[in-house]
């Protein structure tokens, strides 16, 4: 019977896009993976041009760590700002009070119809009304709040991904809901949801690039200032591109490993 | 012996619970009285388990009222936490905690919400693991045990916070057959040792030996009820009877 079923019915084709470079898969042991080729191409191609084209690539490489560092902070300060709104967002999401869920929706429903650029723009605007922040606070405030609703979403999913039997046994316990969560629920909801954060992170330092228009001088404004300077515009976007393309090989192999050793355990 | 222990520690009155239109609970009542032994049987979709999850609150009933220990669980404004900490429950599919070690599972609840020292609750704990047999493996996560040992740490996570009550929902309806011996015995055990129990089970040579009273539901109501003699032997009920008829 269930083999009929099975023929009848073939599961759906899930159609997974990520929003960003190939996570490696354990299963492509092979030599020439899109991953290797593509980290040891931009690596062989920076230290190429670095070497036999000193004038300018080896200026502009010199030129570049600070933006980088920048691009750092802003992704690592945003992503943290944006895990705790997207803690309470996905718990406002499951919450039966009718309007801390409200709230919780209509926020990711704004946030996820509103382009991240235009995000930026309005919240760096709209701040500078009320408070006087440095440009990269509040640069990393709009990108957190953005970020804010994807990773409430992710929290949600993951909490909602334990067994309701874990609920019930805590709270037969005579655990209240909140302990019962802190305890029980969210220790075992990070574990699912740590590979699509890393995910988000890899994202987030890709879509960071945005906040160079806003007065940070991260890895792409680096390069803007450089080129406009020497004017070698296609030289210094060669190197950002492939500095980018490094960063990001390296975190989403990172998160692969990150994966790999929770699904052992 | 149910009817000269004073005040049942449960008091179910009139209880109704539905599911949309389902009847879950249809004008049920019952009293289980401190130490008694209460085995509820019935085929599935009976409300056996409602009724069972209704005690402590996991399922809030529509209407009725039902009393444990004092606390009117059927009112909202009582504070339910209360009650489960005095009302033990072991469920069907275990629920362990994955993520905390053995002797963890049963130290947790103790220490937050008994406000148990850890030293004091990890003592409690290791009484209680010898107690269903676990004198290994205390250091590690249930995914390594099997499903009985899982079990067993589930009836002594609840007994650590040494209830008045413990609550069955079928404990034994997921495990392979020869883990199910284990499990009884445990609970067996139990028994002996004055525990007030109510087991919703399919196990009928534990409910003859262990019950001083089965009672039988069906669509929902309690059809009959009575010593597990007068219930193997001579039940009344057309309906008991063709139940037993199609278990036994």
């Amino acid at each position: 019977m269930a083999e009929i079923k099975e023929t009848l019915n073939p599961k759906p084709a899930v159609i997974a896009v990520t929003d960003g470079p190939a996570i490696p898969h354990k299963k492509d042991v092979g030599l020439f993976t899109a991953w290797r080729v593509s980290f040891i191409g931009a690596i062989a191609i920076i230290a190429y041009l670095a070497i036999f084209n000193r004038d300018p690539y080896w200026e502009i490489l010199q030129f570049l760590p600070d933006g980088i560092l920048v691009t750092f902070q802003v992704t690592v300060e945003a992503i943290i700002l944006a895990l705790i709104i997207g803690l309470f967002t996905g718990l406002g999401r499951i919450s039966k009070n009718r309007v801390i869920n409200g709230i919780a929706s209509l926020y990711v429903e704004v946030i996820r119809g509103i382009p991240l650029l235009v995000q930026l723009f309005y919240i760096y605007f709209a701040l500078g009304r009320v408070v006087n922040l440095p440009a990269i606070a509040s640069a990393v405030i709009a990108m957190a709040v953005c970020y804010g609703a994807y990773m409430g979403e992710i929290f949600r999913a993951g909490i909602e991904s334990i067994p309701h039997g874990q609920m019930e046994a805590a709270r037969s316990l005579g655990m209240s809901t909140g302990q019962a969560m802190r305890h029980v629920i969210l220790p075992q909801a990070f574990k699912t949801i740590l590979p699509p954060v890393g995910n988000e992170f890899v994202a987030l330092l890709k879509d960071s690039s945005l906040v160079s228009i806003l007065a940070v001088s991260d890895l792409l404004r680096r390069g803007r200032e450089f080129a406009s300077e020497t004017f070698t515009y296609f030289e210094t976007y060669t190197m950002v591109a492939l500095v980018y393309l490094v960063i990001t090989l390296v975190l989403s192999k990172l998160v692969s490993i990150m994966e790999e050793r929770i699904s052992v355990d | 012996m149910s009817t000269n222990a004073g005040n049942p520690i449960v008091q179910i009155r009139n209880v109704y619970k539905y599911f949309g239109t389902l009847k879950a609970l249809d004008n049920v009542s019952m009293d289980v009285h401190d130490g008694e032994k209460v085995v509820i049987i019935g085929p599935s979709g009976s409300g056996k388990s409602t009724l069972l999850r209704s005690i402590n609150q996991l399922e809030k009933i529509d209407y009725g009222s039902i009393v444990v220990d004092g606390y009117k669980v059927h009112d909202d404004n009582t504070d339910i936490n209360k009650v489960r900490e005095e009302v033990g429950m072991v469920f069907q599919s275990f629920n362990v905690f994955p993520h905390k070690t053995v002797l963890d599972n049963l130290n947790l609840a103790q220490i937050v919400v008994r406000k148990r020292s850890k030293k004091e609750a990890t003592e409690i704990s290791m009484e209680l693991l010898k107690k269903v047999g676990i004198t290994d493996k205390i250091d590690q996560y249930p995914g390594k045990l099997s499903g009985g040992q899982q079990q067993r740490v589930a009836i002594a996570r609840a007994l650590a916070m040494k209830p008045k009550i413990m609550l069955f929902d079928e404990p034994t309806s997921a495990l392979d057959p020869e883990m199910i011996g284990e499990v009884l015995d445990v609970m067996r055990n139990l028994a002996r040792e004055g525990m007030t129990m109510i087991v919703v089970s399919h196990e009928m040579g534990f409910a003859r030996e262990v019950a001083d009273r089965i009672i039988f539901m069906d669509y929902g109501a309690i059809i009959e009820e009575g010593t597990p003699e007068h219930f193997f032997q001579n039940p009344t009920k057309d309906r008991t009877k063709l139940f037993l008829n199609q278990i036994l």
